[in-house]
């Protein structure tokens, strides 16, 4: 655009802007300082940023019994120490990184054969299952939960990983999305793989998926950043068996019956969970917002 | 799979051959899509067929029987006052977090575009909220707006009989008396509960849900204004176009209508299915203020087990997800530029 370059307009833009970016900062502020204070100050909301890391007295281990003065904590460590020894926070973690892999590759080992036949095979039927996606495209599976959900407990399947996994092992997007970009692989290669003695199996997996690697890394920050960060899902199939728990269900257990004492360790948690896309996002801004505005290409 | 091979290497029996061929890439195809086509079959189209089914009765999980009772449920969702309270709690939010967030992020994206330096910086940190999980940002937001110890009520009331109270209260407009303006009764007495009182709850988990999405729309505007011809400005330029605005009106709005088109169906989409904050923040309350349909099924059909009605409910989320995007269909074909 043509932007109006007076310095009083540049200046009063950036003011405008930084008041927007305190207002989104703000609660990413409230979560780092509180996960590092102490109650005292949490209550009192003293200490500035990062408190004044006055060794404090837990309660708890009062509560069992010890020396007072084997009680003493700093209070970032009570707080992070404490988000890893209340719940089982690392158990969480881990089933979040296999649900969402798991998902993830799920998801490619359904969509990319169907995407190659859709986009470079001839068959009879060809359109209709075109159709078919284009169909379920329309379909938000966050909507269908309820019968989803008792599909799932017909078969006995809830509290358990694959209840958490089933339910995204399709996404119609992503066969959408591949059968785009392999319309734009010249059929030059396929046919030269042909020639060569391959089969259609193998020019899948080493010919167009290789091919794919761009589009797949977008197409995995976008299913992994939703997956990762999804509430509503785990809280419907995972009723109480802890050790199903996603990070998200974690640390909604952990607010439950919490009191002001546990303000800090319940923000080091939300710190714990929300930090590792947060990161990824600092380090490779560019893939990330094209991967999560994906679904932009419709 | 078998290992097999196309006979595009041997010509000599042309004819039969490529009949084979053909066989063997159908089969191939069909064995390609299979999997695919099964799993959208049975969880996406059957899923809908139960609860269109399901809809129509009183069934419970556990239940061996279920009695058929016509449209009773659906009578309930539109005839009743705390269902009809769930449709307003619904139609307030995405019509408050759609426009809001569009707004604000076209805005964003059209400030930022015009910038001369840092727009990345801004882009960085609008962006934030859209990778951080909503279910702990919410509960983050929690303790900020903690009625006593939230970091914003003690901000506000740190502006309590300062310049800050002076200038909030309005009292300086001619005709307008401070002492009854809000910040200064609030002064007086004290600051909201954001999320317990009913007059505020529903419009703090709009903003909370305005918060998230802006960064998300923001930066779809600004790849739509990549794609805004250059010339288009140039040309304004020559035919007389001077002001800011009225670029803006005749090239840069029309040029976005795609965009803008996809951008509100996307929000409202995910506005429908805003679950996260209200099951963390308000659980429905107060008085069913925040009751969102998503957050109805799940209490209905899944805490109290009452499948056929929540069925109900389910349908009619879904009859306006698919009116939002066929309406989306229909403008796109119609290539809307404003």
């Amino acid at each position: 655009m043509l932007g109006n370059s007076s310095p009083m307009a540049e200046a009063l833009k950036h003011a405008v802007l930084i008041v927007g970016a305190l207002i989104v900062i703000l609660p990413f502020y409230v979560m780092l300082s509180y996960s590092m204070k102490s109650p005292n100050e949490i209550l009192t909301n003293t200490g500035g940023f990062i408190g004044s890391q006055e060794k404090m007295v837990d309660d708890y281990c009062i509560k069992l019994g010890n020396p007072k003065k084997d009680c003493y904590r700093t209070p970032v460590f009570f707080n992070y120490g404490s988000a890893f020894e209340k719940a089982p926070l690392v158990r969480y973690l881990l089933n979040g990184v296999f649900v969402t892999l798991s998902i993830f590759i799920i998801q490619v080992l359904v969509a990319l054969p169907c995407a190659y036949a859709l986009s470079k095979l001839r068959f009879w039927g060809r359109d209709v299952v075109f159709a078919m996606v284009l169909v379920c495209l329309l379909i938000p599976v966050h909507a269908i939960a309820l019968p989803i959900y008792l599909m799932l407990a017909k078969v006995g399947l809830t509290n358990s990983y694959a209840a958490l996994i089933i339910p995204w092992t399709i996404s119609v997007f992503g066969i959408f999305l591949m059968r785009q970009f392999f319309m734009t692989i010249p059929d030059d290669l396929i046919d030269a793989a042909r020639i060569d003695g391959m089969s259609e199996f193998s020019i899948v997996w080493k010919v167009m998926l290789p091919c794919a690697v761009p589009a797949l890394m977008a197409f995995a920050i976008f299913s992994v950043v939703a997956h990762w960060n999804d509430y509503f899902w785990p809280r419907v199939v995972i009723t109480g068996d802890r050790s199903y728990f996603t990070p998200p269900l974690g640390l909604r257990e952990f607010t439950g019956g919490a009191d002001g004492d546990f303000y800090g360790p319940i923000m080091a948690t939300a710190t714990i969970i929300v930090t590792p896309l947060i990161v990824a996002f600092l380090l490779a801004q560019r893939k990330f917002i094209e991967g999560i505005t994906l679904s932009g290409m419709k | 799979m078998s290992e097999q091979t196309t006979s595009v290497e041997n010509p000599p029996k042309r004819g039969a051959s490529l009949k084979a061929a053909e066989a063997r890439t159908r089969l191939i195809s069909y064995l390609f899509c299979l999997p695919a086509i099964s799993l959208m079959i049975i969880i996406l189209l059957v899923p809908i067929f139960i609860a269109g089914v399901l809809s129509f009765t009183d069934y419970s999980l556990g239940n061996t029987d279920f009695n058929w009772q016509g449209t009773k449920n659906y009578e309930r969702i539109f005839g009743r006052s705390s269902y009809q309270k769930m449709l307003w709690a619904s139609a307030t939010y995405v019509l408050v977090v759609v426009p809001a967030s569009i707004g604000l992020g076209l805005g964003a994206a059209l400030l930022i575009n015009s910038l001369r330096r840092f727009g990345d910086f801004y882009k960085a940190i609008y962006f934030l909220p859209v990778m951080a999980a909503l279910l702990a940002m919410a509960i983050v937001w929690d303790f900020a707006l903690h009625p006593t110890i939230g970091i914003v009520n003690k901000t506000l009331a740190s502006g309590c009989g300062t310049l800050v109270e002076g200038f909030f209260s309005w009292g300086w407009i001619p005709g307008v008396n401070g002492a009854e303006s809000w910040y200064s009764t609030s002064c007086a007495d004290e600051f909201p509960h954001w999320l317990g009182e009913k007059k505020y709850a529903i419009w703090t988990i709009c903003f909370i849900g305005i918060w998230q999405a802006v960064g998300f729309n923001m930066v779809l505007y600004l790849a739509g204004l990549t794609g805004v011809p250059r010339e288009l400005y140039h040309a304004a330029a020559i035919d007389g176009v001077r002001s800011g605005w009225e670029r803006f009106r005749l090239v840069t709005w029309p040029m976005l209508g795609p965009t803008t088109v996809f951008v509100v169906t996307i929000t409202a989409i995910r506005s429908f299915q805003v679950f996260d904050t209200v099951e963390a923040l308000t659980e429905g309350g107060p008085a069913k203020s925040t009751y969102v349909m998503m957050y109805a099924i799940f209490e209905k059909a899944i805490r109290e087990n009452l499948v056929g009605f929540g069925s109900a409910i389910t349908i009619v989320f879904l009859g306006f997800v698919l009116i939002i995007t066929l309406s989306q269909r229909y403008l796109v074909e119609r290539r809307v530029h404003y």
